[in-house]
C-alpha cells in the first residue's frame, strides 16, 4: 500500500499536470479532511483552549464576562515551584501508575496464558467473567471497593475480626503479641482511607481489576497468532515452558505488549473517579491527591481555571514524553 | 473507479455541514420568549414534579406564560451554574444553595432583588444575611433547615436516659450508650467530613469561623480558645471516651444517615428533612426516633447552621415575570405545602411559627432550633472556595486520626482561611 507521500512524489515527476486532476497535491488532504475535521473539533480545539487557559488568571468572573487576563507563565512558575507537586502529586501519579501498569499487564498476561491453555468451554466461561469486570463503570466499581473496605461493615473488616479472634484463641504467644499491637487488627477497625499507602493500595486493586481484562483479551488475541511451529521447534530444542515464554512468546508479541502498556500507562496516569470518589479523595486528604484530581479541584472547586489548566497541560506533556521515550526504546530494540 | 474530485469535495462539505448542524443543534435549548426557564434542585421534595405541575398551571393562568422546570441534582448543580455562565445557558429563575448566592452574585450573574422584597425582617435573619452582597440582596429565602440531634428513643428508654440539656449530659448519655451491653454499635459518631454537623459545637462554645470588619477584611476565629474548646469536646468524645467509630473519621453526612438507617448509630446530629427519608428507608424505626435541639455547654442550645435555598433571578431574564413566579412560590399556600412535602421549613418567620408549635416531636425541635439558635458561615463570595478546598474536613480528619492536636489543626485551618478570606483578589 503506497503511502500518501510516496504517491505524491511519483506524481511530482510528471511533467504536465491536468487541472483538477485526481492526482493533485490536495487529494490526500481532501481524503483526510473528514477525520481531521472531527479530530480538530473534538480534540485540538479543546486542547488548544486548555493551553490558552493555562496562560490566564481565569476565575468565575472571567467565565461570565468572557474577558481574559493574560499572565504569561505565572501559572507554570507557581506550579513548578510548588513543593506539593514534587512531594505529593507527582509521586502519587507516577509511582501509582508504574505499579498499576505492571500489575495490570502481569495479571492480564497470566490470564491470557490461561485462556490459551483452556478448552473452548472454560475459555468462554473465563472470558465472560472478565468481561463483567471490564464492563463495570468506574463509579460503580469504586463504590464496591469502598464497601469492601468499609471501616465498620466491610467484608475486609469482618475477615480481620475473624482473624483476630482466631489468633487470640489459638495463636502462639508471639503472634498474639503482634496482633495486639497491629493497626490493621485493631478491635475498633482500621480506616483504610486515611493514609496514602493503604488508600492507593485500594485504588490499585480497583484499577488492576478494571484494567486487566483489556490486556488479557488483547494478549490472548496475540497469542493465537503465534505459529505453533515456533513453540514446537523450541520444545524440540529442549526449551521449558518458562524459556518458551520469554524467548518465543514475548519477542513475537512485543508490539502487542507495547500497545497494552502504553494504553494502560495513559489510563493510569489520568485516573480520576477512582481517587475522587474515595473517602478523602476529593481534597480533604491532601496526601492522596494526584494530577487528575488536583487539576479538577483547582478548576472546579476553587474556580482557578487557569491554574487547573496548567496542571492538566503538565500532565499531558508528561504523558507525551513517556509515550515518546517508550516508543523510541521499543523501536530501537526492534531494529537490532 | 474514478470519482471526480468535485463529488469528493461535495461530500466533504456535506460532512462538515452535518457536523456544524449537530453543533448548532446542541445550542438550541428552550428559548421561547414567553416561557420561564426554572432550575430546581432535585431530591429536596420527593413529589417535586407534582408540586411544580400545579405551580406551573397556576402561573400560566395568572400570567399566560409557560414554565419549564428542570430538576438538577445537588451534586451537579454548582458545575451546571458555572457552565451555564460560560455558555450563556442560565435559567431565568433558579433555586440556589444559600452558600452559593454571594459567589454567583459577585460575578454579576444574579439580579439585585432588594427593591422587590417587601420587608427583609419577615424572614429568618440568617437567611437574608446569606443573600447579602455589599448593599444588595440577591436571593429570596425559599426554604431552609437546620440540624439538631436525632436519637433512638427505644435505646434511651432502655437505659433510662433523658434528652440531654447540656454538654455534660450529652457526653454522659453517649458514654452510657457506648458502655451498655445492649448496644454494640456506635453511640454518637463524630464525623470527619461533615462540617455542618460539627460547626454547632464551635458556635456553642462561643467560637466562630471568622467575622468581617467594616473595611471588608476578616478576623479569623477558628483557632480562638472558644473554637478550640468546642472542637476539643468533640475530639475527646471520639478519642478519649471512644463513643464514635474509626470509620467516622472519613464519614460524610450521608454516611451517618446510612448508618443511622441501618441501626448502627444511636444518636447523631442530622437535618430535620432527613426524617421522612429515614422512615421510608427503614420503616421499622417508626416510633423509635426522637429529636432535640443541640445542647450548648451550659443549657442554652448551640447555634446550628441554617442552610437552605434562595430563589434568584438571573441576568437576561424577564425581571417582572420572574418576580411574579417567585412571589407565587413563596406565598403561604405553596410555601407551606412545599415544607410539608419536603420536611424543610418556610423561611418566613410567621409561616415558621406553626411548625414551632407543631405536635410532632420530629418537627418542633428543628423549627425551634431554627428560630432560636441558628447561625451561618461567613457570608463572602470566597466561602465557596473554602468549602471547595475542604479546609474544615481536613482539619477535623487530622484531629480525629490524631495526626494533629486541636491546637495544631485549628492553627493550620486559620492560616488557610486567612489566605482565602483576606487575599487580594
Amino acid at each position: 500500500m503506497p503511502s500518501a507521500s510516496v504517491q505524491r512524489r511519483r506524481v511530482g515527476h510528471r511533467p504536465a499536470r491536468r487541472r483538477g486532476s485526481l492526482h493533485s497535491p490536495a487529494r490526500p488532504w481532501l481524503l483526510l479532511a473528514p477525520g481531521l475535521i472531527i479530530i480538530a473539533l473534538l480534540l485540538w480545539y479543546p486542547l488548544g483552549r486548555v493551553v490558552w487557559l493555562s496562560f490566564q488568571d481565569y476565575d468565575l468572573g472571567n467565565i461570565r464576562s468572557g474577558e481574559t487576563d493574560y499572565i504569561g507563565l505565572d501559572n507554570y512558575t507557581e506550579l513548578l515551584s510548588d513543593s506539593f507537586l514534587w512531594t505529593t502529586a507527582l509521586p502519587n501519579t507516577a509511582v501509582f501508575a508504574a505499579v498499576a501498569v505492571v500489575g495490570t499487564v502481569v495479571v492480564g498476561t497470566l490470564v491470557a496464558l490461561l485462556l490459551n491453555a483452556c478448552g473452548w468451554l472454560w475459555r468462554t466461561v473465563i472470558i465472560t467473567a472478565i468481561l463483567v469486570a471490564w464492563a463495570m463503570p468506574a463509579v460503580t466499581g469504586t463504590y464496591v471497593w469502598i464497601w469492601v473496605f468499609d471501616v465498620d461493615q466491610g467484608i475486609v473488616r469482618q475477615l480481620l475480626d475473624g482473624l483476630r479472634t482466631g489468633i487470640e484463641a489459638w495463636g502462639p504467644q508471639w503472634l498474639r503479641d503482634s496482633a495486639a499491637t497491629s493497626d490493621y487488627l485493631a478491635a475498633d477497625g482500621y480506616n483504610w482511607f486515611r493514609e496514602r499507602l493503604p488508600f492507593y493500595a485500594i485504588v490499585t486493586l480497583n484499577i488492576v481489576h478494571n484494567g486487566f481484562p483489556f490486556v488479557a483479551i488483547t494478549v490472548f488475541a496475540g497469542l493465537t497468532t503465534i505459529p505453533r511451529e515456533l513453540h514446537e521447534a523450541a520444545m524440540i530444542d529442549g526449551a521449558n515452558a518458562w524459556q518458551r515464554f520469554w524467548d518465543v512468546t514475548v519477542p513475537t508479541l512485543r508490539p502487542v505488549f507495547a500497545v497494552v502498556t502504553i494504553m494502560s500507562t495513559i489510563w493510569d496516569f489520568k485516573v480520576f473517579a477512582q481517587v475522587y470518589l474515595m473517602p478523602g479523595g476529593s481534597g480533604s486528604n491532601r496526601d492522596v491527591l494526584n494530577f487528575g484530581v488536583w487539576s479538577y479541584v483547582e478548576s472546579f472547586a476553587q474556580n482557578q481555571y487557569g491554574y487547573g489548566a496548567a496542571i492538566a497541560v503538565v500532565l499531558t506533556v508528561l504523558l507525551l514524553l513517556i509515550t515518546l521515550v517508550y516508543l523510541r526504546t521499543l523501536f530501537a530494540e526492534e531494529k537490532l | 473507479m474514478r470519482r471526480s474530485p468535485r463529488s469528493l469535495t461535495v461530500s466533504v462539505a456535506a460532512l462538515t455541514a452535518a457536523g456544524a448542524l449537530v453543533l448548532t443543534a446542541c445550542n438550541g435549548a428552550t428559548d421561547d420568549a414567553d416561557a420561564l426557564d426554572v432550575w430546581i434542585m432535585e431530591g429536596t421534595n420527593p413529589d417535586a414534579s407534582d408540586f411544580f405541575d400545579d405551580v406551573a398551571a397556576d402561573f400560566e393562568e395568572q400570567t399566560g406564560a409557560e414554565v419549564n422546570v428542570e430538576f438538577v441534582p445537588w451534586a451537579d448543580a454548582h458545575d451546571r451554574f458555572v457552565t451555564g455562565m460560560a455558555g450563556d445557558e442560565l435559567p431565568d429563575v433558579a433555586e440556589v444553595g444559600t452558600t452559593w448566592t454571594p459567589e454567583f452574585a459577585e460575578t454579576g450573574a444574579m439580579a439585585d432583588l432588594t427593591d422587590r422584597i417587601d420587608d427583609p425582617d419577615d424572614y429568618v435573619p440568617e437567611l437574608i444575611e446569606a443573600a447579602e452582597v455589599e448593599d444588595g440582596i440577591y436571593g429570596v429565602p425559599w426554604h431552609a433547615a437546620v440540624r439538631s440531634i436525632i436519637y433512638r428513643t427505644d435505646i434511651f428508654e432502655d437505659l433510662d436516659l433523658d434528652e440531654p440539656q447540656d454538654w455534660d449530659e450529652l457526653r454522659a448519655a453517649a458514654i452510657a450508650i457506648d458502655e451498655s451491653e445492649a448496644w454494640e454499635e456506635t453511640a454518637f459518631p463524630v464525623p470527619g467530613h461533615a462540617t455542618h454537623s460539627i460547626s454547632a459545637f464551635i458556635w456553642g462554645a462561643g467560637g466562630d469561623f471568622a467575622t468581617e470588619n467594616p473595611d471588608g477584611s476578616w478576623d479569623i476565629h477558628i483557632d480562638s480558645a472558644e473554637s478550640q474548646e468546642g472542637l476539643q469536646y468533640l475530639a475527646d468524645l471520639a478519642l478519649e471516651d471512644d463513643v464514635s467509630t474509626t470509620g467516622a473519621t472519613t464519614w460524610m453526612e450521608t454516611d451517618i444517615l446510612d448508618n443511622f438507617n441501618d441501626e448502627n448509630v444511636a444518636m447523631t446530629v442530622q437535618g430535620g428533612w432527613t426524617i421522612p427519608a429515614i422512615l421510608e428507608d427503614n420503616p421499622d424505626l417508626e416510633g423509635r426516633i426522637g429529636a432535640f435541639m443541640i445542647p450548648g455547654p451550659d443549657g442554652e442550645p448551640s447555634p446550628s447552621f441554617v442552610g437552605g435555598s434562595h430563589l434568584g433571578v438571573f441576568e437576561g431574564a424577564d425581571q417582572d415575570l420572574s418576580w411574579e413566579f417567585i412571589e407565587l412560590l413563596t406565598e403561604e399556600e405553596y410555601s407551606v405545602r412545599w415544607s410539608e412535602e419536603s420536611g424543610y421549613f418556610p423561611p418566613n418567620r410567621e409561616q415558621l411559627t406553626q411548625f414551632e408549635e407543631s405536635d410532632d416531636d420530629l418537627v418542633a425541635p428543628f423549627a425551634q432550633q431554627m428560630s432560636q439558635a441558628g447561625a451561618v458561615y461567613p457570608v463572602t463570595p470566597a466561602w465557596g472556595d473554602v468549602e471547595g478546598d475542604e479546609v474544615f474536613p481536613r482539619m477535623m480528619q487530622d484531629i480525629l486520626s490524631e495526626d494533629a492536636t486541636v491546637a495544631e489543626a485549628t492553627s493550620t485551618a486559620a492560616e488557610e482561611l486567612d489566605e482565602f478570606l483576606n487575599q487580594d483578589d
